[in-house]
């Protein structure tokens, strides 16, 4: 059975933000404050004025870790959070009461409240927009630039992710908390 | 239970305070109905929770119900339950105490959770077995149950067996939930100044001391300060709990905070630093909620029922903010530390104030409280009876 993640090459990120106007244009995310599935994080410049170090300033595109051990899907009272297919979490909204324990719960700030279903709403790495309809690439992956997502089976040692990984050092975000996330950032 | 007419039941003696309690809780039941209007309306809309700072003034008064509830409920077991002669009189105000201060609690969850119906469906269909909300909910539910059906054997159909053996199930389920609700915070991994063992310990602890200002203030307010010999012996006895409690109270604080402080850890110290020099903590948690009693009980040595009363009040808004503190500092810290835009500052400790509508049904709850404890006044007795 496959299992889901994405690998960053985060030092490409132009901060172009393409991502993440894909990702509203195709999983119909509202543009309301607080309505985003993927964000792309700033890191200043270090130093100081002249001293700046120019390459300390990064760009970290992120969104839900689908982690292999998710606080969100541990915490939840109706098991609206739920493992899906490929090990990806996801919300089923006919079962979230909107007690929003999971959102407290996430270490990633990964999840909102879709003012359309009053429900919990986060990323699905496209799976019911894109992967769906035989689709192997997200939205996000697809519309950027400078290539800095793949996405793909970490499970086949032939996929493109699993290559990567075998043959880059990489980073997870807060990975001693145990959430085992599914967002690796190559170093 | 007495068969009263509504002119009896809303009358009551014109004296400055009753009426003064009579203003308070109607101004409080229009604004909690007020509040649920707007909600009902607009939705979460009306709340000022966000992306960041879920939850707000509602989970806080949710819990200071609740654990209200709980204490009273644990205090009341000292009589009834565990046989101590003095405290068996206040079995009956304290149980109705309990199962008003918890319903207060479920009407105002009930406009903060937003799908309730969703919830008593999938609560049964699916249920999240390690969450402690589901736990915790559930528990509740049962315990409601015990205490409504205890308090039926003490005040309506008298039968001391029965009340003592769902008196026993209220305090071990009781017991149980509450310490789910200490754990709804406790087992947050992402959220280090909550994690941990502290919370679902304290609640029970902080649960006792409630139960104890309650206990007070409906004395107090029932006897008008003019306190017969009986209930003067059990009071002093009561304030010397509290006192005993209070320390535990102060130690367990103090040792908390020095632990998160010391070592530095990212995200903890920070946070719990910032949350001990803020004004809801030093004056609303230490000076109201712990050091006045205390300091009355101390000096008097538990004697000065009639300050403790003054203190109780002190003690109870020491209370709030202990409800309001535990839920904004354990959602104080970003959990996103990158900001989002190039024209942002970068994110800092997350900031939060209830909006009206969380005011208006928050503090709504407590004119639902009062309302309810004055119809259960009127038509149960609930003073001890020769039954008893």
């Amino acid at each position: 059975m496959a299992r889901y993640g994405m690998a960053l090459n985060y030092k490409n990120c132009i901060n172009c933000r393409a991502c993440e106007s894909a990702c509203k244009e195709e999983n119909g995310v509202l543009l309301l404050p607080d309505h985003y599935r993927i964000w792309v994080g700033v890191k200043e410049a270090e130093g100081q004025f002249p001293n700046i170090s120019i390459a300390s300033q990064t760009y970290h595109p992120s969104q839900c870790q689908h982690c292999d051990n998710a606080p969100c899907q541990q915490v939840c009272p109706t098991n609206a959070t739920y493992y899906g297919e490929g090990g990806m979490v996801m919300v089923d909204p006919t079962k979230c009461i909107l007690c929003t324990y999971c959102i407290n719960a996430c270490p990633y700030d990964a999840r909102y409240v879709d003012n359309r279903t009053n429900t919990v709403d986060k990323c699905t790495f496209c799976s019911d927009t894109r992967l769906a309809a035989g689709e192997t690439t997200t939205a996000c992956q697809a519309t950027c630039p400078t290539k800095v997502r793949v996405f793909g089976d970490l499970d086949d040692p032939n996929s493109e992710i699993s290559l990567l990984l075998a043959n880059k050092e990489y980073r997870q975000v807060k990975e001693h908390l145990g959430t085992k996330p599914k967002l690796f950032y190559i170093l | 239970m007495q068969t009263l007419s509504l002119k009896k039941l809303f009358y009551f003696e014109k004296t400055p305070l009753n009426v003064v309690m009579a203003v308070t809780t109607v101004a409080l039941l229009a604004a909690f109905m007020a509040g649920a209007v707007a909600y009902i309306l607009h939705g979460h809309h009306v709340y000022n929770v966000t992306r960041q700072h879920p939850w707000g003034l509602l989970i806080a008064m949710y819990v200071f119900f609740v654990v209200s509830s709980t204490g009273l409920c644990i205090i009341s077991s000292i009589g009834h339950v565990f046989g101590i002669p003095e405290f068996q009189q206040i079995g009956k105000r304290a149980i109705a105490g309990a199962i008003i201060t918890i319903s207060s609690g479920f009407a105002v969850i009930g406009l903060e959770i937003g799908h309730p119906m969703t919830m008593l469906i999938y609560n049964v269909l699916t249920p999240g077995l390690t969450s402690a909300i589901w736990w915790m909910g559930t528990l509740y539910g049962l315990y409601l149950t015990f205490i409504c059906l205890e308090f039926f054997f003490l005040a309506i159909k008298v039968n001391h067996t029965f009340s003592k053996i769902f008196g026993i199930c209220g305090l071990l389920v009781g017991l149980a939930a509450h310490s789910n609700l200490g754990a709804v915070f406790g087992f947050l991994v992402s959220r280090p100044s909550a994690n941990g063992v502290f919370y679902p310990v304290y609640f029970i602890l902080s649960a006792m001391i409630t139960g104890c200002y309650l206990i007070f203030l409906m004395y107090g307010f029932r006897y008008k300060m003019n306190f017969p010999e009986k209930i003067s012996v059990m009071l002093v006895k009561l304030s010397k709990i509290l006192g005993m409690l209070l320390a535990v109270l102060i130690f367990f604080e103090a040792w908390k905070i020095i632990t998160a402080l010391y070592g530095d850890m990212p995200e903890r110290a920070e946070t719990i630093l910032h949350a001990v020099k803020h004004p809801n903590f030093w004056f609303g948690e230490l000076i109201l909620g712990m050091l006045i009693p205390f300091m009355i009980i101390l000096l008097s040595n538990a004697k000065a029922i009639k300050a403790t009363v003054y203190a109780s009040i002190s003690g109870m808004v020491g209370i709030f903010f202990m409800r309001y503190d535990l839920v904004h500092d354990t959602l104080l810290y970003p959990m996103t530390t990158l900001k989002r835009s190039e024209y942002q500052v970068a994110p800092t400790f997350v900031e939060y104030f209830p909006s009206a509508a969380e005011f208006a049904i928050g503090f709504g709850g407590i004119g639902l409280a009062l309302f309810l404890y004055y119809v259960a006044d009127k038509v149960f007795n609930l003073d001890e009876t020769n039954q008893h």
